[in-house]
């Protein structure tokens, strides 16, 4: 029983990180209506950012989230730009071999720069825990979903209470009728993916503490975060926290119950995906 | 404030669909779009309200030229435009699609916005928390008009709004554009029910193969024969 609790309990926990990168995906699929396979990659480069500042000035990762969160949302809003708004009306296929591409690239950028290894960013709390009635937490992992709950929260508030969130869903819907009402709309799409970018940063740098940063950490996460999409269904922002958490237990339960289960951690998303869509097509039929 | 189109030539990709068109409305006026399918209407309006580019010729708002100039630009400028199929927010409650009619004016306004179409179209008051694509298609129809309304254009034009609507509904809808036109704003009016936009228009113009062929006030185009021939089936 105890077992369980813990074991659900963890799953809660980087349930929180979960969602922020696939919320930030399904900003980038939903509204800029792009497939972006680079999605980890901003995860990526906050990771860095984060374990640079660390090991060049000691910079706790906790301001590192406002720095992360500034820079990635301009590389996003660059990326969107120069990259993505010149393709957004050509085949979808086109758009995703372009952001597998850039996926490839920002990989091996990163290694050039910074070389194979993990490096991990170990502040002083790093190892804390606390327990509570035989379950036991550790700090990090409970600030970040802590924090990823806020951000989560304050994304909430300005997608549905501000002109500007109005105005973000809007496009979402209607590609057409905003720039009709004398809405941006490419604006709006700038913003929009420099969010989606900065949400991944931010997870980035979390990782940077709990797991670690290096060129490839990005890409289990971009895997993820599609089956998370996937699972909540296009367009479906609240359906996204549900379906992280799904996810996140379901990677908990089997890497504690399956034999050798550590190892089938990482092909849970797989699982994911293929059941939501047999069960779609199969509730469909 | 005047909106004038000037020998307009626009069209998709290599096929032209406009030649040469001319027209104007000013405010205070309801002006009539008359035309058969693929004449070209909605493709006139489309490039006036910017979202497709001119190949040529001029369009003027207030005598400011809008070369050049994007579709939300144009509709901050006084132009407004319900487009073809409504183009709704479906997931979005109608108060939300009708505040972001508004978006870009100062926000303090949007009460009083609302207020004015909740007036013109009662409807929409009693389905204000209702998600736009559950409305009914007369209902939907006020929508797209009430949120055009929401920017306050001075020239609005309107892309067949009795489509699909039964000849009451159809009827109060053209109706309540005759009473916006009397509140000072121009209409221009883009419909496949002749009979009842010569109604309620003042003047119109009838468009063939992207330009115009004839022009003249409701009176005049009601009793030409070539009209009542093609349009009013006489
Ligand atoms: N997006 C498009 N791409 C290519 N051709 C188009 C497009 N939209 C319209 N056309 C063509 O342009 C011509 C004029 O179309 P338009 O929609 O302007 O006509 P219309 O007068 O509004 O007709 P209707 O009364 O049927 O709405 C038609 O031949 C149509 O096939
Ligand atoms: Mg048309």
């Amino acid at each position: 029983m105890e077992l369980l609790l813990q074991t659900l309990l963890n799953g809660m926990l980087s349930a929180g990180v979960y969602a922020l990168v696939a919320s930030g995906l399904a900003l980038a699929v939903g509204v800029v209506g792009i497939v972006n396979f680079a999605h980890g990659e901003f995860l990526m480069i906050g990771a860095f950012i984060s374990y640079l500042l660390f090991a060049s000035r000691g910079i706790d990762p906790l301001v590192s989230l406002g720095v992360a969160a500034v820079a990635v949302f301009l590389i996003g809003a660059i990326t969107y730009y120069g990259l993505i708004r010149p393709v957004l009306s050509a085949p979808e296929l086109n758009q995703m071999l372009l952001t597998f591409g850039l996926s490839v690239l920002l990989q091996n950028l990163a290694l050039l720069l910074f070389g194979a290894d993990t490096r991990v960013v170990s502040p002083p709390y790093q190892g804390s825990t606390l327990s509570l009635g035989g379950l036991s937490f550790g700090g990090v992992p409970l600030a970040a979903f802590v924090l990823s709950v806020l951000i989560l929260l304050g994304l909430y508030w300005f997608l549905g209470r501000t002109r500007l969130g109005l105005a973000v869903r809007a496009v979402a819907q209607n590609r057409l009728a905003p720039g009709l009402l004398g809405i941006e709309t490419q604006r709006v799409y700038l913003l929009a993916f420099g969010l989606s970018a900065a949400l991944a940063g931010v997870a980035g740098v979390m990782l940077s503490v709990m797991l670690y940063a290096s060129p490839t950490v990005g890409f289990a996460f971009t895997l993820k975060a599609f089956a998370i999409v996937v699972m909540a269904g296009l367009g479906n922002l609240r359906g996204v926290l549900w379906a992280a958490l799904i996810l996140a237990l379901a990677e908990a339960l089997v890497s504690t119950y399956v034999p050798g289960g550590g190892g089938w951690v990482e092909a849970v998303f797989f699982l994911v995906i293929f059941g939501t869509l047999t069960w779609r097509s199969w509730r469909r039929a | 404030m005047k909106l004038e189109v000037h020998n307009l030539s626009a069209g998709y990709a290599k096929a032209q669909v406009l030649f040469g068109l001319s027209l104007e409305v000013a405010e205070g006026e309801l002006v009539a779009l008359l035309g058969a399918n693929g004449a070209g209407k909605t493709t006139a309006l489309r490039t006036v309200s910017g979202l497709i580019r001119a190949w040529g010729g001029s369009v003027h708002l207030n005598g400011q030229s809008l070369a050049g100039i994007s579709a939300a630009r144009r509709a901050k400028l006084g132009l407004g435009h319900v487009p073809e199929g409504r183009q709704l927010f479906p997931l979005m409650p109608v108060e939300e699609n009708l505040l972001l009619g508004a978006a870009f004016l100062a926000w303090e306004h949007r009460a009083a916005g609302l207020e004015y179409v909740y007036a013109l179209f009662p409807r929409l008051r009693e389905r204000r928390g209702q998600l736009a694509g559950t409305l009914s298609g007369g209902e939907q129809q006020m929508l797209a008009i009430g949120r055009a309304l929401m920017g306050r254009p001075r020239i609005l034009m309107v892309d067949e709004p009795s489509l699909g609507l039964s000849p009451k509904l159809a009827e109060e809808v053209l109706q309540t554009l005759a009473q916006v036109r009397s509140e000072g704003m121009g209409v221009l009016l883009v419909e496949q029910n002749v009979a009842l936009s010569l109604e309620v228009a003042d003047r119109g113009y009838v468009i063939e193969h992207g330009s115009v062929v004839l022009s003249g006030s409701a009176a005049e185009l009601s009793g030409n024969p070539q009209v009542q021939k093609a349009y009013l089936a006489l």
